[in-house]
């Protein structure tokens, strides 16, 4: 039991460095600064409520109130505006430059538990408001930006540590979230390949053909699409193995690298060929911090010292 | 010691529900069909995926303190839903088209539009909401906010018809064959600015 319990232990709270964190950090950085700059002129209008947003962010409230009443939303924000004199468009312009401001406070390590909490505290009030028009991307994006703000921050290359000498106290700490980050990945894979699997079109490569000719993701024409359909079905075949074998691959030594490149040249082909570049950047940035560091040059070199029998 | 404990039992609450929500996801998935599995497996699935709703909560009321809490975490940490994207098929996709009437008797013809590409994808989410909602009330009401958008780029508009279709996309040979994408009507409303009231006209 007591080995058992090292063991368990020794898996979840390893010693590490933080450069991870600050991949994490900087990816984030970068992804909320993207993810606001490209929504600046659709902001109000995706978000708005009723009478001025097209996807009506009042019912997407309304509906996530039946769930809870707890979960962050725009509207908290447009109510307390409202008793202030705020118009609503006032308040979600607010939140809007908050959020670029968050985005560019964690990119630049400034203020990075602040940046890192306001960051994922705004665009999860921005995914739940939007609910109607939130997809894959807000999910990956709250998950990334939720670990980041439990992490122990700063890291060694925010401004942070540099200028007000702030230090993270627990390197034990710093490799549990990673732990985190690591294992949450290998369930996301896991399950998104198992689930493809299940579905005859993933293995024939007619889903390859259908997720590149469906709208809005067919951006490559299908004219030169077809004369590469014999691909499909080994690209299908190809996504399927490499989504659910990433939890027994990402692991060991000799896979890793392999395993790691492969992903993420898949979501850097998702993002050329179906438009999905903000997808794409999040799933890479997950995965880098998660399972980067340590890749090329390992972090901690191992000495294995083995008993040696006599020699006559 | 203790702090390390308690992130314990953090770490296995938190993929304990990780897991459970994609298992049932993916039950879900089996029992809405269709999947490699046989049909037989279907009511198979759709039994565990009650069993493990009923484990997890989703059974309970609304207004209970413990579903709102774990409601709650679930959203705080992004993890309320599966990940499923694009499986175990890829679904079809939505159009809507406006068709604007003037006070002239002119008539032309506007897609939802958005600035950016970014928010563009978020458009076609939408129209797959409206397209795979159960609910006529809520459907009418996300095609009447789009409507409103195009009135409000459009004020001298006198009426707006909102035409909504499933895009069939062919398959590689039907291509190869000369097929394209074709387009089912669903649903149609038609709008008037003096009521905004919504004149369904089903199938």
């Amino acid at each position: 039991m007591q080995g058992f319990k090292e063991r368990l232990f020794g898996f979840l709270f390893p010693a590490e460095t933080d450069i991870w964190l600050a991949i994490l950090r900087l990816g984030l950085g970068i992804q909320t600064t993207l993810y606001s700059l490209t929504l600046r002129n659709d902001w109000n209008d995706l978000l708005g409520g009723a009478g001025r947003g097209v996807s009506s962010s009042a019912v997407a409230e309304a509906l996530l109130s039946v769930e809870s009443h707890f979960v962050p939303r725009l509207g908290w924000f447009v109510t307390l505006g409202e008793h202030l004199g705020l118009r609503e468009e006032t308040v979600l312009a607010i939140a809007w430059i908050c959020l670029l401001v968050a985005g560019c406070g964690l990119l630049l390590g400034v203020a990075c538990r602040f940046s890192a909490l306001l960051a994922w505290f705004l665009h999860l009030c921005a995914a739940e408001s939007g609910g109607f028009v939130s997809y894959g991307m807000d999910n990956f994006m709250t998950i990334g930006l939720f670990y980041l703000m439990l992490s122990p921050l700063p890291d060694r290359y925010s401004l942070d540590w540099q200028w007000r000498k702030w230090r993270p106290k627990d390197r034990q700490l710093l490799g549990f979230f990673r732990r985190v980050l690591q294992v949450h990945l290998c369930v996301i894979y896991f399950f998104s390949g198992l689930t493809k699997c299940l579905g005859s079109g993933w293995w024939d490569g007619s889903n390859v053909w259908r997720s590149l000719t469906r709208p809005p993701f067919n951006i490559i024409d299908p004219e030169i699409l077809v004369r590469g359909q014999f691909v499909f079905p080994i690209v299908g075949v190809v996504i399927c193995l490499l989504e659910t074998g990433y939890p027994f691959f990402i692991w060991g030594n000799k896979t890793r690298s392999i395993w790691l490149i492969c992903i993420c040249g898949m979501h850097i082909l998702i993002g050329l060929a179906m438009g999905m570049w903000l997808f794409s950047l999040v799933m890479i940035v997950l995965n880098v911090a998660a399972f980067g560091p340590g890749l090329i040059r390992p972090e901690h070199a191992k000495i294995s010292m083995q008993p040696q029998g006599a020699v006559s | 010691m203790r702090q390390k404990y308690v992130y314990a039992a953090w770490f296995a609450l938190h993929f304990l529900l990780i897991f459970s929500f994609s298992c049932r996801e993916t039950l879900l998935l089996v029992a809405q069909g269709p999947t490699i599995f046989p049909a037989s497996f279907k009511s198979f699935s759709q039994k565990a995926e009650t069993a493990v709703s009923v484990a997890l909560g989703q059974h309970l009321a609304a207004s209970n303190a413990i579903r709102q809490a774990l409601v709650t975490y679930l959203h705080l940490a992004g993890i309320e839903t599966g990940y499923g994207y694009f499986a175990p098929n890829v679904p079809g996709s939505y159009r809507l088209v406006f068709e604007l009437h003037y006070p002239d008797g002119r008539v032309e013809y506007e897609l939802p539009s958005v600035s950016g590409a970014a928010a563009g994808l978020r458009i076609a989410g939408l129209l797959d909401t409206i397209g795979r909602t159960p609910y006529d009330a809520l459907r009418e009401h996300l095609v009447k906010m789009l409507a409103a958008s195009i009135w409000r780029e459009h004020p001298e508009v006198k009426t707006i018809r909102a035409i909504f279709g499933s895009i069939r996309l062919p398959s590689v040979h039907e291509f190869e064959e000369g097929k394209r994408e074709s387009y089912q009507f669903l649903y149609a409303y038609d709008f008037s600015l003096q009521n905004e009231a919504a004149k369904p006209n089903d199938r």
